[in-house]
């Protein structure tokens, strides 16, 4: 969360300090858009339904990409909008549809009291990172990117520069990490079939063949002294149906005070 | 477009025989994730673990090729300054592949566990029928020798790289692998992927406060070179704050993969969850390498800032070493008993590499290979003890273990002493040279409560080997399994060098004596 905050506030320092290189345009573009920035990082984290949280990041980093035109840095700027806010985010949406976006964060607190005292300990950080940046950067006179982008002959030059000499090994060994992402995705998400898939025709053959029931199993608890899942169907010749219940759940031997009739016409109860 | 450009951009030198290590491991790792692809799945096994295996001896032979042409002499930086090649680095490199070698015969090990430790298909719902029925019969899939090779790659560019930059995709080159290795456990799966998702987004949230302090760092610096951080702290006429700002993050992002408290929550959870082959790997390489990215950018960007940030850095290694060892006392689950253990131990190093001079460099590199061979033969031997459910981790369930299977009960009593720092034992020696070192340092008090600790630390040690000879074996007492050929090496690699170093510890002390020596 204080991740997402301090970006405005960076900004706005920065801003801040060097007031005669800031012109109204970018001034009110970055009033209008901080706000709504930090309005919409803010809705994220309290939004309930991840869908929401997610179409709120998207306005979030979508300003945060303008942010990053405005001060001269085109190519992040893009990147950030088409990359994160178009592909990444939307990738993202995808995922929550399929899961199903019905889905909302359960609001329990397992320790008491966590959620207040995560505020205020993330409020008293966002304070401390936002006044000691605003200190320190205080007396700076922001430079802007004019002169580091006209070294190379403008922005995108200028990255490729650095990306292609001193960070050359660190954007090589990006790749290892590219790797691992792709083979983890591999093993927790995909599953072998071992086998052909049975065709309906092939199902019906089973079903219908020699030595097996055709007619649907029945359900657990049928003609049982109790409706739980664990207890077996009684099929009509008194013996309990192992089919009816699931391969997964522990039969259980009834004890005399659950087979005692119940009186439910009356209120039940003990009398 | 600037029609010149292509000519005003060169390609910096890159010195491809001192990087070697690094690009045999990440290489080789390629290799496995082919040989995974392309190869019917009998030969994958065997294939994985001879790839595995040959890549880290290579790596090694190399490494102690370069420290042999005396690059720990003359240390060189190459890749546009971006990778330091020099004594720490190298011991370090060395260390993680030593440790990386006795864990991958860990990992590979198939005997104890029918079909090995890990999970056929990760993919499968856990506790389906599909599930169990994977358990029973389905091998463990192989994906996990590249991984670990890719995660030992990335430990190795770690604890070499020379900017912020290169060393945050080094932090992230080594825990991706790691997250998803702790996903992958054959038996309570659901324990291992909760563990996983847990490191997962707390690794997530360290590493982006390690960014934001990369921020604030280039801001104040105007540079992410470690040495051109070291220059502005002395000469730069910004705001120090800025500095202690980026250092306070950059050190969260570390002490978190060191386990320090309070940056130190998600270790039991993590390592009960995980297979404890992958919690071995933990324990010994990664510790390794979050302290050798400590000790560098102790030691080179923020040295002559010590006076500064060296008592709160203090006030953590106290917190590590107390808490670490008060929690210890009250575990009942041998997994979660080493990892407060383990958090305790982050504590000990943390105390020598606040020695902030040579030898607290040295004891350091020292104290770290030292703990880092116990606790894999101290996990090896957790993997052995079995009833009908895997692992038998609680406690309890230890009682008597010592009439059952003797050999077990005196190699792991063995390994509790070292823990506790009896003398004889690597253990002690290692404890020796970090509190002597912090005490040349000027570091009494955290000596001080080094000593307590330790001697704190003891009483859990103690009571598991009480509990092994002195207690009845309850009727349905776990087993013992009978190590197959890999963990046998591995718990002799383990016992044998705790044994060693024990008694003759100057055989490693000199090398790393020899080695502490950061290039700036």
């Amino acid at each position: 969360m204080t991740h997402v905050l301090a970006h405005p506030l960076a900004g706005q320092v920065l801003a801040l300090a060097s007031p005669g290189a800031m012109g109204t345009g970018e001034k009110v573009a970055f009033w209008v858009l901080g706000i709504i920035a930090l309005g919409c990082a803010i809705a994220m984290v309290a939004a309930r339904n991840a869908m929401h949280s997610a179409l709120f990041l998207v306005v979030t980093m979508f300003c945060l990409g303008i942010f990053y035109i405005i001060q001269a840095g085109p190519f992040i700027g893009m990147a950030q909008i088409i990359v994160y806010t178009g592909a990444i985010m939307m990738l993202f949406l995808f995922v929550l549809m399929l899961v199903g976006r019905d889905v909302s964060d359960s609001l329990i607190e397992t320790l008491r009291g966590q959620r207040t005292a995560g505020i205020l300990v993330g409020l008293g950080l966002a304070g401390l990172l936002g006044g000691g940046i605003a200190r320190a950067l205080g007396s700076i006179d922001a430079k802007g990117l004019e002169q580091a982008n006209a070294t190379h002959g403008g922005n995108v030059p200028g990255l490729a520069a650095l990306m292609f000499t001193r960070y050359v090994f660190a954007f090589e060994v990006t790749s290892a990490l590219l790797i691992t992402a792709a083979v983890g995705a591999m093993i927790l998400a995909h599953v072998q079939r071992n086998g052909e898939k049975k065709t309906q025709k092939e199902q019906s053959r089973e079903r219908f063949a020699e030595g097996n029931h055709p007619a649907p199993k029945a359900g657990p608890g049928v003609f049982a002294h109790s409706n739980s899942v664990a207890t077996p169907a009684i099929l009509p010749d008194g013996t309990r149906s192992a089919r009816s219940i699931s391969p997964l759940v522990e039969p259980r031997e009834l004890t005399a005070e659950d087979t005692r009739p119940k009186d439910t016409l009356t209120g039940g109860g003990n009398q | 477009m600037n029609p010149v450009l292509a000519a005003d951009i060169t390609l910096p030198h890159i010195n491809y025989g001192a990087i070697a290590p690094i690009l045999i491991l990440l290489g080789m790792a390629c290799v496995g994730v082919l040989a995974e692809a392309f190869l019917p799945r009998t030969l994958r096994y065997p294939v994985q673990v001879l790839v595995s295996l040959v890549a880290q001896v290579a790596g090694l032979a190399t490494i102690i090729g370069l420290a042999l042409s005396n690059y720990a002499k003359k240390p060189t930086l190459t890749a546009g300054d971006a990778l330091a090649v020099d004594g720490p680095g190298l011991f370090l490199q060395g260390a993680v592949l030593v440790l990386g070698i006795v864990a991958t015969l860990l990992i590979a090990e198939r005997s104890v566990e029918r079909g090995g430790a890990f999970v056929a298909q990760a993919a499968v719902t856990a506790g389906s029928e599909a599930d169990a029925e994977q358990a029973r019969r389905q091998p463990s899939q192989t994906e996990i020798f590249p991984l670990s090779l890719f995660a030992l790659g990335g430990m190795m560019l770690f604890v070499s790289a020379n900017d912020l930059l290169t060393m945050f995709v080094a932090l992230e080159v080594f825990s991706l692998p790691l997250y998803l290795m702790c996903a992958l456990a054959r038996r309570r799966r659901l324990l291992s992927q909760e563990a996983a998702v847990k490191y997962f987004l707390l690794g997530a949230f360290s590493s982006a406060f390690f960014v934001y302090g990369i921020a604030m760092l280039y801001g104040f610096a105007g540079s992410v070179k470690f040495h051109d951080i070291a220059v502005a702290a002395i000469s730069s006429g910004k705001s120090d704050l800025l500095m202690f700002i980026g250092l306070a993050m950059l050190a969260i992002g570390l002490l978190f993969k060191a386990a320090a408290v309070p940056f130190h929550v998600w270790t039991p959870d993590v390592y009960q969850g995980a297979p404890t082959p992958v919690t071995a790997l933990m324990a010994s390489c990664t510790k390794v390498a979050a302290f050798g990215g400590i000790l560098r950018i102790f030691y080179v960007a923020f040295l002559d800032s010590r006076w500064d940030w060296r008592p709160v850095i203090g006030v953590i290694a106290v917190l590590t070493m107390v808490i670490g060892a008060i929690l210890a006392v009250t575990q009942t689950d041998i997994k979660r008993l080493l990892a407060y253990s383990s958090i305790a131990n982050a504590g000990y190093v943390l105390t020598g590499v606040l020695a902030m001079q040579k030898d607290g460099i040295s004891s350091s590199l020292f104290y770290l290979v030292t703990y880092g061979f116990t606790v894999l033969a101290a996990f090896g031997l957790v993997t052995l003890v079995r009833d009908q459910d895997g692992e038998a981790t609680h406690l309890s369930r230890w009682a008597g273990l010592g009439r059952k299977a003797p050999v077990l009960a005196g190699v792991f009593t063995f390994l509790m002493l070292s823990f506790a720092g009896i003398p004889l034992t690597s253990g002690f020696t290692g404890k020796f040279a970090v509190f002597s070192a912090a005490l040349g340092g000027g570091q009494t008090t955290l000596v001080i409560f080094g000593v307590l600790s330790s001697v704190l630390l003891a009483f859990p040690y103690l009571r598991v080997v009480v509990l092994m000879y002195l207690q009845e074996p309850a009727a349905d007492a776990p087993t013992v399994a009978v190590p197959g050929a890999l963990t046998s090496a591995a718990l002799a690699i383990g016992a044998i060098v705790t044994l060693l170093l024990g008694v003759w510890p100057s055989v490693l002390l000199d090398v790393a004596n020899s080695a502490a020596q950061f290039v700036g």
